[in-house]
């Protein structure tokens, strides 16, 4: 029993730590402002969920009761990403920041034609 | 006991008239009478004691570490000087009724001589001399106010300035003797110091001591070369000069001289001192006070002539050159008073006090003009008057004045000399104002006045002639009581008769009485010499030139340390603690017995974070925004650090001032300039970097001895109490609400009154405020997006929910009132971020000032309430109670303390933020309206 759970919470650590990668090197490498917002608001919201179930598991098997602190921390997440992946997107909407092609919408300018 | 109840009545009773004003103004006159009469039938019920040979002596202790106590003594001397100080302030107050116009405040001149007379009584019945010289300066203090009174005139302004700045200074000097006086006795106590003579005497500081007790004396009693103070001080209504200037406030002095006459007197140096400055200021103000065409002017020069007469009675230093200086005492006070009102009333009906154009008045004011002769006869040394029974005393003693040597005549010479002069501007005093030609330019008829006003003269003009004819029925008990504690031992025999056969004393009245009145004959011939000679020694233009030049000087000062540059007095700052560090640490083992403990990862990397995070944004300080940035990171680090090192209360204290510290600067940043310029020039740089290494490197070098050495600290005591004594299990809180309440008492009063600096400071400021970013682009029109807004108002009852919880936890758990108002302040300054200044005031109609200023309250009030239990201010209770469904409870007064705490953070927090976030609408209106 307690091998499964260790196995299942390693999984969780690993599945969180592969979206919290992905999205720091998403952040690190995108080519525009618009795509790296995804890169932490997005991917890395998604790893820390893993880690949360994770510790869940954790901590709920030890024979002190459900666990449930990591909820609010998920609650908290959950509030918290959104704003201010918007604030970041408005500020940058309104700085008409430089996009590449790929990246469309309204207010959003191909590269070189900023400014 | 009731002792204590003479200084208070009318300390406390101060507060009376100004309030009885409003029933009008004889309320208000017997209001202060009363008091002063009831501090008098406590003294007299007290004086048959005295009278019996008996100190009474009343001891509380205040400061006792410091020497300091509340002790009150009652011996002759002291009881002399109370019933002259309340005898003659309730005439005062009678006179000062009718003096005093319709348009003068009466309450609060009654307020401020109630306040000086409580001043005058604390100094003469003081038994430690610590306490002694808080009434002194007191009475400096009050005097001041009292000269003042007329504060729409300048020179009522300038002379109390100057007799603030004097006296106040001689205090100063005093203080200083007194301390020595102390170090040398043991004790502050005056039962010690006046018995400890010889030790005094002996010791190396005696002429130290000595000079600066006696610069306080010579100060108040307006002795040369500090007399000019006095003259000027007769700016202030006649019945303040009746009382301060002649009867009380000028006579600390000399009280002084003669409480401590046991003690200090008897030696060369005492002798010379004050016998010389006595005899200069004798002849000084007797030459001055002929020659003044102002009435009041003649009186005052007249009083120092007499101050400085009984100065060199106490500088001659024989036991009946005291009893003579302090019967003097009592006679000056007699008719010095009741000139001075006479004068009073002279100015009051006639509108000029001017010799030059009074005279005549005789016809106008008969009754006056009566009691003003028997007074002034007296000031001369006419023989049936007081005055001449002290002064034949004081000319008998001259004539025995030991350490003159061969110059031993020139002592009764000088005397009589002063004693011509005196008679000479005497007889001026009445023949200018009430005979001969006149009255010239005056404006109204003059004509008796009002029936009281001249009560409290004929009372001490009778006392006058009491004394004079009768000094053996009426005086002597007083006398002899007076006299015999000032000299401390037995008293020698004296006679107080008027009549002592043909002697050399009766020859030198005559003299002077003879002399007198050539001299006033001669008086127009002398006054053209005189304005020839002296028309340069204006003391007043001196003295402001002295001031002026003063204030110019420590402005340059000032102005040289504190030029406004915060960057100089960082620097300034840590430069010294550098000094002070480093000449500590010089030459000392750094490195203590303890090994090194080994180091784990996780701290290593929260390490190296946190100091290339701040080298960061130092390096970065002109890229405001990313500065910003890496600050919080330096502040993030910090509050994790605590986590990892158990210290949970920190950690959550430090993650909530992170915020509001992050969202200030945001606010500053906004009004500072977009871009910073690079204005430290290299070597300054330089300069200021090895400045920040030094004091990095010193504080590290302190960490590392600490840490190498055994730790043995004190909290193992608040461990193991925290829970039997305080009642919590959450030792921070319990120190701070408990064991250390009184400290955090004060840490939210001085962060209350920095907020209410902060609000003062922004009232009215209008900042220029950027319309666009550093590189010209406009800001967002959108200023409070539609998601933050809308998430941060469910936040809201969620966080007070939070905030609450950790509040009422915080004594057993972490948490408490100060990281409770945090996060509070937090959760109320995002709805203000979020929806804007004018959105959340119409919702939270808070007044902070007030809510602050409860806190503050609040917590001082839950300190007062110990005492209601009779236990010390603040100490704190608790008990276990049972409540229905949420089973035991604990509840502890310290918590009620903490609700103080926590209204005061979230008042003054949001009282600065909120504020300083109007400025923006303040600076940009036009955005608010669209």
């Amino acid at each position: 029993m307690e091998t499964i759970i260790e196995a299942l919470v390693a999984l969780f650590l690993l599945i969180g730590a592969a979206f919290a990668l992905v999205g720091s090197i998403g952040l690190a490498k995108l080519p525009d402002f618009f795509m790296r917002l995804h890169g932490p608001t997005k991917a890395t919201t998604l790893g820390v969920g893993g880690m949360i179930v994770g510790s869940v598991l954790y901590f709920s098997t030890r024979g002190e009761g459900l666990s449930l602190h990591e909820l609010l921390v998920t609650l908290f997440l959950f509030i918290t990403a959104p704003v201010s992946a918007h604030m970041l997107a408005k500020a940058a909407l309104h700085l008409r920041l430089r996009t590449v092609e790929r990246t469309r919408g309204e207010g959003a300018l191909p590269r070189g034609d900023a400014e | 006991m009731t002792l204590s109840l003479i200084i208070f009545l009318p300390l406390l009773g101060a507060l009376l008239p100004p309030l009885f004003i409003r029933l009008g103004r004889t309320a208000c006159a017997w209001s202060a009478a009363l008091l002063a009469g009831t501090a008098l039938a406590i003294l007299l019920y007290h004086s048959p004691a005295v009278f019996a040979g008996e100190t009474l002596v009343f001891t509380q202790p205040w400061l006792p570490a410091l020497g300091l106590n509340f002790s009150l003594r009652l011996d002759g001397l002291g009881l002399l000087f109370a019933l002259l100080i309340l005898g003659i302030g309730l005439l005062i107050i009678l006179y000062a009724r009718y003096y005093l116009s319709e348009h003068d405040p009466m309450g609060r001149f009654y307020g401020m001589l109630l306040l000086f007379m409580a001043a005058m009584l604390g100094i003469v019945l003081s038994e430690n001399l610590l306490l002694l010289l808080v009434f002194w300066e007191l009475t400096s203090l009050s005097s001041f106010l009292l000269i003042g009174y007329w504060k729409h005139r300048s020179d009522a302004r300038q002379g109390a300035r100057m007799a603030l700045a004097i006296t106040g200074g001689g205090g100063l000097a005093m203080l200083a003797g007194i301390l020595l006086l102390g170090h040398i006795t043991g004790s502050y106590e005056l039962s010690v110091v006046l018995a400890s003579a010889e030790l005094i005497q002996a010791h190396a500081l005696y002429p130290v001591t000595l000079a600066l007790i006696l610069l306080g004396a010579f100060t108040k009693s307006a002795q040369f070369p500090f007399h000019f103070w006095l003259p000027h001080a007769m700016a202030a209504p006649t019945p303040v000069s009746a009382y301060l200037h002649s009867a009380t406030m000028v006579k600390a002095g000399v009280f002084l001289l003669a409480r401590l006459f046991p003690a200090l007197s008897g030696t060369e140096l005492w002798f010379f001192l004050v016998a010389g400055t006595g005899t200069a200021t004798l002849l000084l103000g007797a030459y001055h006070a002929l020659f003044k065409h102002d009435l009041k002017g003649l009186l005052a020069y007249s009083t120092v002539s007499h101050l400085g007469l009984i100065t060199l009675l106490f500088g001659i230093g024989t036991p009946l050159a005291a009893v003579a200086g302090v019967f003097h005492i009592i006679n000056h006070a007699t008719f010095k008073a009741s000139l001075f009102m006479a004068a009073g009333i002279i100015d009051h009906e006639t509108g000029t006090r001017d010799m030059r154009r009074l005279g005549g008045l005789w016809r106008f004011m008969p009754h006056t003009a009566t009691l003003a002769m028997v007074a002034a006869a007296s000031m001369a040394g006419v023989p049936l008057f007081n005055g001449f029974l002290s002064k034949e005393m004081f000319f008998a003693e001259t004539l025995h004045a030991g350490w003159m040597g061969e110059w031993s005549w020139l002592l009764p010479l000088l005397a009589t000399l002063a004693a011509l002069f005196s008679v000479a501007y005497s007889v001026r005093f009445i023949h200018d104002v009430f005979f001969g030609t006149g009255p010239r330019d005056i404006t109204r008829k003059p004509h008796e006045p009002p029936r009281y006003m001249k009560v409290p003269v004929e009372v001490l003009v009778a006392l006058c002639l009491l004394v004079g004819i009768l000094p053996a029925w009426t005086v002597a008990p007083l006398l002899a009581a007076a006299a015999a504690s000032t000299v401390g031992a037995e008293l020698p025999y004296y006679s107080l008769a008027i009549w002592h056969g043909f002697n050399l004393p009766l020859l030198m009245s005559l003299i002077a009485l003879a002399g007198g009145v050539i001299l006033y004959l001669l008086r127009f011939r002398l006054f053209a010499l005189h304005d020839r000679i002296f028309p340069l020694c204006d003391a007043k233009a001196w003295f402001e030139c002295g001031l002026a030049r003063t204030i110019a000087v420590s402005h340059q000062l000032t102005a040289w340390l504190e030029n406004g540059s915060l960057q100089r007095y960082a620097m300034l700052l840590v430069a010294s603690v550098l000094i002070v560090i480093g000449t500590s640490l010089w030459g000392t083992t750094l490195t203590g017995p303890v090994a090194m403990g080994t180091v784990d990862g996780v701290t290593l990397t929260g390490a190296l974070v946190l100091g290339v995070s701040a080298l960061a944004t130092v390096i970065w300080h002109r890229r405001r925004l990313a500065a910003l940035v890496l600050l919080s990171v330096v502040g993030l680090v910090v509050s994790v650090a605590f986590v990892r090192f158990s210290a949970p209360d920190l950690a959550l204290t430090q993650l909530s001032v992170e915020m509001v510290t992050i969202l200030l600067l945001m606010l500053a940043l906004y009004f500072l300039p977009q871009h910073s310029p690079a204005e430290s020039s290299t070597a300054r740089r330089w300069r200021d970097g090895l400045l920040a290494a030094g004091a990095g490197l010193s504080v590290a070098a302190l960490a590392w001895g600490v840490l190498t050495r055994p730790l043995e600290t004190i909290s193992g005591y608040f461990l193991e109490q925290s829970k039997p004594g305080g009642g919590g299990s959450n030792v921070v809180n319990v120190i701070l609400v408990d064991f250390r309440g009184f400290d955090t008492l004060g840490e939210i009063t001085v962060l209350a009154i920095a907020a209410f600096g902060i609000y003062a400071l922004l009232q009215g400021l209008r900042l220029p405020s950027p319309t666009t970013d550093g590189e010209g682009r406009p800001w967002a029109e959108d200023r409070h997006p539609l998601i933050l807004s809308a998430v941060s108002r469910p936040l809201l009852p969620l966080a007070l929910m939070v905030s609450l919880y950790i509040l009422l936890r915080g004594h057993n758990l972490p948490g408490g009132g100060f990281i409770a108002g945090l996060v509070t302040a937090v959760a109320l300054i995002l709805q203000y971020v979020a929806s804007g200044v004018v959105w959340t005031r119409e919702r939270l109609p808070f007044d902070y000032i007030k809510l602050t200023a409860s806190g503050v309250l609040v917590a001082t009030l839950t300190g007062v309430a110990s005492w209601w239990f009779a236990h010390p201010f603040l100490t704190s209770t608790f008990e276990y109670v049972q409540l229905p469904l949420l089973g035991k409870f604990e509840l502890a007064s310290a918590m009620v303390f903490d609700v103080g705490v926590y209204l005061t953070v979230v008042g003054s927090t949001l009282l600065i933020l909120a504020n300083l976030g109007k400025l923006t609408l303040v600076s940009q209106p036009h955005e608010e309206t669209k």
